[in-house]
């Protein structure tokens, strides 16, 4: 029966990954950092580059949970208290045993898995729009801190924070081997299995999802839980590579997860995306960053020219398409 | 002699990416006549009507209003010209009111605001004309289907059209307002307003129209007065070669155990429903639309909270409390409103056509594509849908995009198929498609439950019909009494025949 001359799958065609969002912004990040480095130079330095990427993977961890929430259609407002939550806790949960500090992390991690899981629940049971619960996690978070560390600054010290934040085995910094290795799995989870299926399915159409007999309670409580997860990890690499955390740590990352997932193309409607465009999306951020404080302003015009430079660069690589 | 024609296109061609979609088509609407307008979907019809309202240009030929030409006729001169169409796909907006609908983009206004008292008035006066009784503040998103599809023509009639287009009206509309309509288009008749009718039900067309124009792959086949016209001529026309029946030829199975059955359902508007459903039949379910079939079919499906005295399903003794759970119990459940429930318009076809597999495997288990592709394209190949599979669902015509809604379950193996409206909006070759392919999965022991706003095809296709009224079943009439005028007899309350349900 099969009629020979109709293709049910075209051979992959060159023209569809250079016309991809995620390839199009590895353009920009290329673009920029060449034009950087002829304009300053130490710029396009080996280890400037290695430090930009760095710092790319504390954003890039933070937007790999954020990703899979605005794929599904909601978008998480907590990330930043979550990462503030992890940063400031591991003291709290570190004890006496712990030697190399991996229980104090896997505790934090738990914790900021089940915070995650908690904004699921709400979303997908109470009901709440993900704005307004993950923003009042994000209140509670920040009252909840303020109660147990005080306003004071808390270090740590462990074997594993200090990998964390300054180890480089073969010349990697090691956030950076977290950050390959976690997106790699959130890449195979998004595109590779059936959890990944029904994550583009609730974005863009859950009460088809529902009666297509997508479990839509439990996909979107995972992930959520996601999200509180890669916060988490976020937090454990900041106080690693800060030494030691406070309130509002994480405030900043809030803004750059989301900025990163949309740079990369995916769809703040929902539906639509990948995890491969919030990766260059992530190191865009940074590099813009990196290139603002280059400019001898002012932190108050700094951070216009941030906001400013950010929405230019929507307007330029792509808008929502009209087609919804 | 006949007048000057209201609205014309002559010799108008369009073609998109270089596919021609129309050829030479030529066609006049003249003052006081119902004209009808043919094909199959794909075959141009849509694309005439855009460039007969100015909203598409055509690339050959010319549109004419009252006999002058226009190269570069735009919506808004069509507007002023008179033209209204009330369109297939619904463009009401469903937070605002009816009245606010109505007169959306003609609001009359007083003092630089909206006049909301003459708004009203008027609206009214739109609404009488189409039967409609509801409040005026009700939001159009609280009304069903067919009350949304009198609003849009309401709102077609509140601007006082001398041209009015209607693309599929009555694919919606229960045989009542059917009636209302077909005598509101005599009225309008009467009052010299040129009627363009487009809709896939022939004996409506052979009823109501007076001209018909049959589109076939972009060319004009057939334009002529409908006098002395076969509905069988109509159809070869239409498809080009000679049909034979719409609907299959079969033989009831006898000896059928149930497979569901269901005493005391109340859920949504369902009041202590009885229903059994059996191996091997297909299942009617009829009634006036929105009588609470589509919230049978919901609580059966397990996606309506509902609640029942006694319930068996497929050997277990209780409803389905999710969709999940019903799935796995066998039941499939493809929605009427395809768009909004049935599919993932921004996903390719092969995707969707994976959806349900998808929900049932294991979350993290890897998917195997190749297999996934295989499986896909089976699929495709059985329902007939052509092409590449990687093409998003949206671009797919209506009667594709039902195929896939259909096909997705196949995999699943569904022992009770719940159909909601599965052929509206759907040309005649699919929906000819769609009811081999019912009885054959009767035949192969399948229970169907079919919902339908098509009366004729309860009628043809169903061992028995279950009639609602007011969330009750009110009949349940079986194959030997089964008639278009029980079903609305029984529909209406006019106790023809009534059986044990």
């Amino acid at each position: 029966m099969r009629s020979t001359e109709t293709v049910r799958f075209p051979k992959f065609q060159r023209r569809t990954l250079l016309m991809s969002r995620p390839f199009l912004t590895v353009l920009i990040v290329a673009a920029l950092w060449i034009a950087a480095s002829f304009a300053k130079p130490g710029f396009g330095a080996f280890g400037h580059l290695r430090y930009l990427v760095e710092l790319g993977a504390v954003v890039g961890l933070a937007a790999i949970g954020q990703t899979f929430v605005v794929i599904a259609g909601g978008i998480d407002l907590s990330v930043g208290a979550i990462i503030t939550v992890s940063a400031v806790g591991v003291p709290l949960v570190s004890f006496a045993g712990d030697e190399s500090g991996a229980f104090a992390a896997l505790i934090t991690l738990a914790a900021a898995t089940v915070i995650g899981a908690l904004n699921g629940i709400g979303v997908a049971l109470l009901r709440a729009h993900p704005m307004i619960m993950t923003l009042a996690m994000a209140t509670f978070l920040q009252g909840l801190l303020i109660l147990l560390a005080g306003g004071s600054a808390v270090s740590a010290q462990s074997p594993l924070l200090e990998w964390l934040g300054s180890a480089r085995p073969t010349g990697v910094p090691a956030g950076v081997l977290v950050w390959a290795v976690a997106s790699t799995l959130s890449l195979i989870a998004l595109h590779a299995t059936p959890f990944g299926a029904r994550v583009f399915a609730l974005g863009a159409n859950s009460l088809a999802a529902t009666l297509s007999g997508v479990n839509v309670r439990s996909t979107t409580v995972a992930v959520y839980a996601i999200s509180g997860l890669t916060a988490g990890m976020t937090g454990l690499l900041l106080l690693g590579m800060n030494g030691q955390g406070y309130v509002g740590i994480g405030d900043p990352y809030l803004l750059s997860s989301i900025a990163a997932v949309v740079l990369g193309g995916t769809s703040i409607l929902g539906g639509s995306g990948t995890y491969a465009g919030s990766i260059p999306g992530a190191v865009l951020l940074v590099t813009i960053t990196a290139l603002i404080t280059v400019v001898n302003a002012s932190p108050g015009w700094r951070s216009i020219l941030f906001g400013s430079l950010i929405l230019a660069l929507l307007l330029v690589s792509g808008r929502e398409s009209r087609r919804r | 002699m006949t007048p000057a024609p209201t609205l014309a296109a002559r010799g108008v061609s369009k073609s998109f990416f270089g596919n021609p979609v129309l050829r030479d088509v030529s066609i006049a609407l003249h003052p006081g006549r119902i004209h009808a307008l043919l094909g199959e979907n794909g075959a141009g019809k849509s694309t005439l009507i855009n460039i007969l309202s100015g909203a598409l240009l055509p690339d050959e030929g010319v549109v004419e209003i009252d006999g002058r030409s226009f190269r570069g006729l735009n919506p808004r001169d069509a507007h002023r010209a008179g033209v209204a169409v009330v369109q297939q796909e619904l463009g009401l907006t469903s937070q605002l009111s009816i009245a606010e609908n109505i007169g959306l983009g003609a609001l009359p206004r007083r003092y630089g605001l909206i006049d909301y008292r003459c708004l009203a008035r008027r609206a009214r006066a739109a609404m009488d004309l189409v039967g409609l009784d509801e409040d005026l503040a009700t939001p159009v998103g609280d009304l069903p289907l067919g009350r949304r599809q009198m609003v849009e023509i309401a709102k077609a009639l509140f601007r006082e059209p001398r041209v009015l287009i209607l693309d599929e009206p009555t694919s919606s509309l229960s045989a009542h307002e059917v009636e209302t309509l077909t005598s509101l288009l005599d009225r309008l008749c009467a009052k010299n307003v040129a009627i363009l009718y487009i809709s896939h039900r022939l004996n409506e067309i052979m009823r109501v129209c007076q001209h018909v124009t049959v589109l076939k792959d972009g060319v004009v086949t057939a334009d002529r007065s409908i006098e002395g016209v076969e509905a069988a001529d109509l159809v070869r026309l239409m498809v080009g070669r000679d049909t034979g029946h719409l609907f299959p030829a079969w033989t009831p199975t006898t000896d059928r155990d149930p497979i569901v059955s269901v005493s005391g359902l109340s859920a949504g508007v369902l009041r202590n429903i009885d229903i059994s459903i059996r191996r091997g039949e297909v299942l009617g379910v009829g009634g006036l639309v929105g009588q609470g079939q589509e919230d049978l079919l919901l609580s059966l499906y397990g996606a309506l909270p509902a609640s029942a005295r006694t319930a068996e399903f497929n050997g277990r003794a209780k409803l389905p409390s999710s969709v999940r759970k019903a799935n796995a119990l066998g039941l499939a459940y493809v929605p009427a409103d395809r768009k909004r429930e049935g599919l993932h318009l921004i996903h390719n076809i092969g995707w969707n056509l994976m959806l349900p597999s998808f929900a049932r495997a294991f979350g993290l288990s890897l998917r195997d594509r190749t297999k996934e592709r295989a499986l896909a394209s089976a699929l495709a190949d059985r329902f007939t849908i052509k092409g590449d599979l990687t093409r998003q669902v949206q671009a797919l015509s209506g009667g594709n995009q039902q195929k896939v809604a259909l096909a997705k379950w196949t995999p699943a193996e569904p022992q009770v198929l719940l159909l909601n409206d599965p052929t509206r909006g759907v040309d005649v070759e699919t929906k000819r498609e769609i009811y081999a392919l019912l009885r054959r999965l009767a035949g192969e022991g399948k229970a169907i439950v079919l919902s339908s706003s098509d009366t004729p095809e309860l009628v043809h296709l169903c061992d028995r019909v279950a009639v609602m009224r007011e969330g009750r079943i009110v009949a349940t009439i079986e194959r030997e009494a089964l008639s278009e005028e029980a079903i609305v007899a029984a529909s209406m309350g006019a106790d023809l025949m009534r059986t044990a349900a």
